[in-house]
């Protein structure tokens, strides 16, 4: 499961601008890279033309998803993943990038910036942390966590039942033994009263 | 004699007629009648309530007689319509009293209701409602409870000292139920909001923008349709897309808001049921260690037993071996003697 790009843009009345855009592309070839990544920001933005305020959607295309997101502001953010990876991850991801985007950069700077003159570093950071999303989302980490402790019961709970079978067993085993001192002390009394020849 | 006279008519020690029963009211309306009937009135409350003995009939007689030993019917209508306000003050009491446990009864089921913790299946309107109307009846109860206090307090003048304090007592011990009622009421508030700060910050804690889920898709996939037809001619040809975007780009973008909160819905349950499926486990757990633990005891206890009789054994044993090793030398010393004086009759008779 892997996420390849994330990148937010600004939807403007015609077309859509990009804003700032953080890759991971190291599943790709050398000489491949810069045309993916060409690729990649051009479909960002043409899915973000292409989609209303206030919606969310994910575009399937040759064996990627593209999952976006447009706010009621016009600020809209685009993550392109594999098939495999959660689409709700994705989504939680989307709307923590742009919260954290709009809390940093100001609105002013929204319908004319480019990446270089946005400054916003945490994309990479968020990319990064989002490659594995079991960790990075809360939900599914508390998910995990909790199948986890339910295994970890399962086991616990037969253990206990071996448990009780060899207490069972040293029960037997003890009384076992309780029978036979008992028997062993009265024959060393009768040992003693009995015979007093010698 | 006055022992059992709860519910029955007061009287003072001479049986003068000083008061009516509360349970009486229609009794009395009905003996306004100056006819002197004798005894026809069976009274209304079941005579089969044994704890109390029912001299209704001997009040009635007594009524009669003090009546005819005044002046008759002039003064009588005055007694009559004291009869009539006390019945009237009893019977608002009555009503005021019915109208408390109503009450109360629709705050206990509101308290229920606000104590409910889980995040989802919240009946936040039924108990909006139930607190408009509870508040409501605690408003009009006030009311009513006023108006009790001003027909107690502008009849006072005419009614005897026990009867003031009779309605001053009765209106008290109404105004004090009322209260605790309010009292109840308002900590029900506190719950409900208490729960729902909760809620809220368990919201948030899950998800981390609860701000941005309101879906409006019918606005969206138009919007959407339209550009969609602008952006057909102007797509370049050396970028294949291969997007699908016709009659499914509709149902997606509905689809998509909905299917995205719904999964999430669909997580959350998920894991309260995990959450409560593990207390009960771990429940099972404590119940089985607990039965274990019996086991064990006995275990214990045949141990200790064995390790008694082993140690009883080795004394045991120990003794006889004292006693054969003292033994012989007891025996030793016996035969010495006994082959000493074998020598000695030897001896003696050779």
């Amino acid at each position: 499961m892997k996420l390849y790009s994330l990148s937010v843009l600004h939807k403007g009345a015609t077309k859509s601008n990009l804003l700032k855009a953080a890759y991971d592309l190291s599943s790709f070839s050398f000489f491949q890279r810069s045309s993916v990544q060409e690729f990649m920001t051009f479909t960002s933005a043409l899915i973000v033309e292409r989609s209303g305020l206030g919606s969310r959607a994910s575009v399937k295309e040759q064996d990627y998803l593209c999952h976006v997101y447009v706010r009621n502001d016009s600020l809209g953010a685009v993550v392109i993943a594999d098939s495999e990876y959660p689409s709700r991850v994705c989504f939680t991801l989307l709307d923590k990038v742009l919260d954290d985007f709009s809390r940093q950069v100001d609105p002013i700077d929204w319908p004319s910036g480019s990446p270089t003159t946005i400054q916003f570093t945490a994309l990479d950071a968020y990319l990064a942390k989002y490659q594995n999303p079991r960790e990075a989302d809360a939900m599914t980490k508390v998910q995990a966590e909790l199948d986890e402790t339910k295994i970890i019961l399962h086991n616990t709970m037969e253990s206990l039942l071996e448990r009780g079978e060899k207490l069972d067993d040293l029960v037997q085993k003890s009384e076992h033994l309780g029978n036979q001192s008992k028997a062993f002390y009265k024959t060393a009394r009768k040992q003693n009263s009995c015979c007093e020849v010698m | 004699m006055n022992t059992r006279r709860r519910h029955g008519p007061r009287s003072n020690e001479d049986g003068v007629y000083l008061g009516p029963s509360l349970t009486q009211p229609q009794l009395l309306q009905q003996a306004e009648a100056p006819v002197p009937t004798s005894l026809p009135l069976a009274p209304p409350v079941d005579a089969g309530r044994g704890s109390c003995r029912d001299r209704t009939t001997e009040f009635q007689s007594v009524c009669r007689s003090l009546q005819s030993r005044q002046n008759g019917i002039p003064t009588s209508k005055p007694a009559l319509s004291a009869v009539r306000q006390r019945s009237d003050f009893t019977l608002f009491a009555k009503r005021i009293g019915r109208n408390l446990s109503n009450t109360f009864a629709k705050l206990e089921k509101l308290t229920m209701l606000a104590k409910r913790k889980s995040l989802f299946d919240d009946k936040a309107t039924e108990i909006d409602e139930l607190t408009y109307i509870v508040k409501q009846d605690i408003n009009s109860l006030n009311k009513q409870i006023a108006q009790l206090q001003e027909l107690v307090r502008s009849r006072g003048g005419q009614n005897g000292r026990h009867l003031q304090t009779h309605s001053n007592t009765v209106v008290v011990s109404l105004q004090s139920k009322l209260a605790a009622m309010s009292n109840d009421f308002k900590s029900v508030l506190e719950v409900r909001t208490e729960n729902l700060k909760e809620q809220h910050s368990r919201r948030e804690q899950f998800s981390q923008a609860p701000a941005h889920y309101a879906p409006n898709s019918a606005h969206n996939f138009n919007a959407g349709n339209s550009l969609l037809m602008q952006d057909e001619s102007k797509q370049p040809g050396d970028v294949s897309i291969d997007m699908d975007f016709r009659a499914s780009q509709q149902m997606q973008l509905v689809n998509e808001q909905n299917s995205y909160i719904q999964s999430r819905a669909d997580t959350m349950q998920n894991i309260e049921t995990t959450i409560v499926e593990l207390g009960s486990i771990f429940q099972q757990l404590a119940h089985m260690v607990k039965e274990q633990e019996e086991t064990v005891q006995r275990i214990d206890a045949n141990v200790e037993d064995t390790s008694f009789n082993v140690e009883a054994a080795h004394t045991e044993i120990l003794k006889y071996f004292q006693s054969v090793s003292a033994n012989r030398w007891l025996l030793i010393k016996i035969f010495l003697i006994l082959i000493i004086f074998f020598i000695v009759f030897t001896v003696f008779l050779a």
